[in-house]
């Protein structure tokens, strides 16, 4: 089997990049990644993309763009559901047929799996779809999602526990609320971490925790909250806000369901000093360089450390 | 959650004014529930400021319409808000909402049908009980089936009147029009609903038109809210039609909820399209773009509010309809700010180009 398979590295590359690449490795399908996000691929996003839709659409685009002529097909898969009250943002339901849109004239292929659980498509099922459509037997596909899983699993667990290892750390503690894309991308997020390191804090994620422990407790703070990635976050800021220095809500502009969310917390925690930062493609890290300081400062002054 | 009936025994009730369908939630309220309905005042621009003043900045915009026209209905009297489920960011409007009005310091009883939303039907039934805790089934099934048949006279006559009302010398769509909008907030009784639906289709089939044989015809689509909603879209279906336009529109309460046929079914006739649901609405937004497209309109506009996920998405995909259908297409984001002198320059614009093109073909 010659065909290979092109992994946009943005959005949901950041949260299932280790299952994709195990999977298809393990079927013996060459994958081809895009990269890091670099100005062009986001400039490049940004032209393809509609303007009203949120940086990690434009940005996501940019990727799908270099990835282009490079590979049989580039996988976008359509991602919605986990349960109820469990959604993706609707942008995860509409990316495969976004992409197919956009790139309707250039001759690409594309590769697709829907997870839908609430229309009782599962994991398990979207990725024996996914290898058969590719000519495996159903009994590799399952194989190979197996052992996929088991190491997305491990990898996991680890990078939670070296994260609630910082909790235990002295310094201070700046617990950062943003999806896994936007924290880190190398446009986006990255920077604001790097700076708050500058500066002497301890940044710590609050989505990278324990899943399904986080869904449930994210209830604490908003009991009708239905977005799984927002549920994870707030789930994470439900066990841990007591135990840091500051918040930074971290956004990539306009994004529908942490306008909302980001708000609920500002109304719920009110204890912990917060950050509200929203990421657009113009502002650049000087904006946010000056105020992420001056948070810092707040916090010195108020814990009167400064 | 602060506690239930007040002296009179009944709760004042009230829920965001949607579209002309307030009338119908008055209804189920007072007939269904034998409780009182606080019908606010139709939407001003002030209902939309004092909203968006107590919102955040990007949450979309019928958000900020909402909790403008609960802040009317607290000031009228309500103790009792509702909040509907839904899908899409709607189902979490409730919660945020509530945050927002306690905050600033009303005292309400606040049902969300979110916080009943479990996925089974029965759940939802504690909601309506917590309104109305001596409800009977009977009684409160037959109204209920009363205010669908009102949506669907709602959506009946409203639907005639934007394809002719452009093309009325005298006036008798328009007056017939409002005389029966009047009627839908009051009625009391099945007898009354059909009297009033009555009296509007007969007044429209008398009405002497001056319609050419091909107007020109504009589909419009797009966001469940914004385009039912006159005053959120600035009313632009009757401007359209006072420009002579023809102006349909398949979305309404009775085609999307009540008798919907269904994502699978609508999916089929667009899969070279899209071959997934993309959002609440993206399916019949772009199944509805299309068919007005094959049958000959001659442009569509397609409408949402600022901030509106599911329909940004869909837009790449109407992109493609107006290439692959030679269609033009007019894309409206409305916000707080939109104002109507700037969407009447667009919408002239659009007209004039519409008008040359069926001219030259
Ligand atoms: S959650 Fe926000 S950032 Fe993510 S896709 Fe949706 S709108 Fe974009
Ligand atoms: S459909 Fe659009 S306007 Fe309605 S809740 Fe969703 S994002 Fe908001």
């Amino acid at each position: 089997m010659s065909a290979t398979v092109g992994l946009p590295q943005g959005m949901l590359y950041h949260r299932y990049g280790l299952l994709w690449r195990t999977f298809f490795q393990e079927l013996g399908i060459e994958t081809v990644r895009s990269g890091q996000t670099t100005k062009e691929i986001m400039d490049r996003g940004a032209a393809l993309c509609v303007d009203e839709a949120c940086l990690s659409a434009k940005i996501f685009l940019g990727h799908v763009d270099a990835l282009v002529g490079r590979c049989t097909y580039i996988l976008v898969p359509r991602v919605s559901s986990f349960g109820h009250k469990r959604m993706m943002c609707t942008r995860f339901e509409a990316m495969p047929d976004i992409v197919r849109n956009v790139f309707r004239d250039r001759g690409q292929q594309f590769l697709h799996y829907d997870l839908d659980v609430n229309q009782h498509h599962d994991e398990p099922d979207a990725f024996l779809a996914l290898g058969t459509a590719l000519g495996c037997t159903k009994k590799a596909a399952k194989k190979a999602y197996a052992a996929a899983k088991k190491e997305e699993r491990r990898r996991y667990k680890e990078r939670v526990a070296a994260e609630e290892a910082l909790y235990k750390k002295e310094g201070m503690k700046i617990l950062i609320a943003a999806h896994s894309y936007v924290i880190e991308d190398p446009y986006l997020g990255r920077p604001v971490l790097d700076i708050l390191k500058g500066l002497g804090a301890i940044p710590i994620r609050a989505d990278l925790t324990d899943r399904e422990a986080a869904v449930k407790r994210s209830a604490e703070l908003s009991p009708t909250i239905k977005w799984e990635m927002n549920r994870e976050i707030l789930g994470g800021l439900a066990a841990h806000w007591d135990q840091v220095d500051g918040i930074v809500l971290l956004s990539a502009f306009p994004c529908g369901p942490d306008s909302m969310v980001n708000e609920i917390i500002l109304h719920q925690i009110r204890d912990v000093p917060i950050l509200n930062l929203t990421l657009d493609a113009q502002s650049g890290t000087a904006g946010v360089e000056t105020r992420l300081e001056s948070f810092v400062d707040i916090i010195h002054f108020k814990e009167g450390t400064l | 959650m602060t506690p239930g009936p007040i002296a009179t025994g009944k709760k004042k009730i009230a829920f965001p004014r949607v579209a002309d369908y307030s009338g119908v939630f008055r209804y189920w309220v007072e007939q269904c529930l034998d409780q009182t309905y606080i019908l606010q005042p139709k939407c001003t621009h002030h209902t939309l400021e004092v909203g968006a003043r107590y919102s955040p900045d990007s949450v979309c915009t019928p958000f900020k319409t909402a909790l403008g026209s609960m802040i009317e209905a607290l000031d009228l009297g309500a103790d009792t808000l509702v909040m509907s489920h839904g899908l899409c960011r709607l189902g979490y409007y409730g919660e945020l909402m509530e945050q927002i009005l306690r905050d600033l310091g009303y005292q309400f009883e606040f049902v969300n049908f979110a916080a009943y939303s479990t996925g089974r039907s029965k759940d939802l039934l504690k909601g309506v009980k917590q309104l109305a805790p001596k409800m009977k089934a009977a009684r409160f099934l037959t109204h209920v089936m009363d205010g669908v048949k009102m949506c669907a006279y709602i959506d009946d006559i409203t639907s005639k009147y934007y394809q002719n009302c452009g093309f009325d010398p005298s006036g008798t769509y328009r007056a017939a029009f409002k005389r029966f909008l009047r009627a839908m907030d009051m009625v009391h009784s099945r007898p009354e609903i059909d009297e009033a639906y009555r009296e509007a289709s007969y007044a429209f089939a008398q009405a002497p038109l001056d319609k050419p044989e091909r107007p020109l015809r504009v589909g419009v689509v797009g966001e469940f809210f914004t385009v039912m909603d006159a005053f959120s879209n600035l009313d632009l279906e009757q401007t359209l039609a006072d420009m002579g336009v023809e102006v349909h529109r398949w979305m309404n309460v009775s085609n999307r909820i009540f008798h919907y046929p269904g994502e699978k079914n609508l999916n089929v006739e667009i899969r070279d399209l899209c071959t997934y649901e993309m959002g609440p609405t993206s399916t019949a937004t772009i199944w509805a773009a299309r068919k007005y497209a094959r049958r000959g309109f001659d442009g569509l506009i397609h409408v949402k509010s600022a901030g509106c996920t599911p329909e940004i998405d869909v837009m790449p995909v109407l992109q493609t309809i107006g290439r692959e259908e030679k269609i033009p297409i007019l894309y409206l984001t409305y916000d707080v700010q939109t104002g109507e002198a700037g969407l009447m320059t667009r919408l002239e614009a659009f007209y004039d180009m519409l008008a040359m093109r069926k001219e030259v073909l």
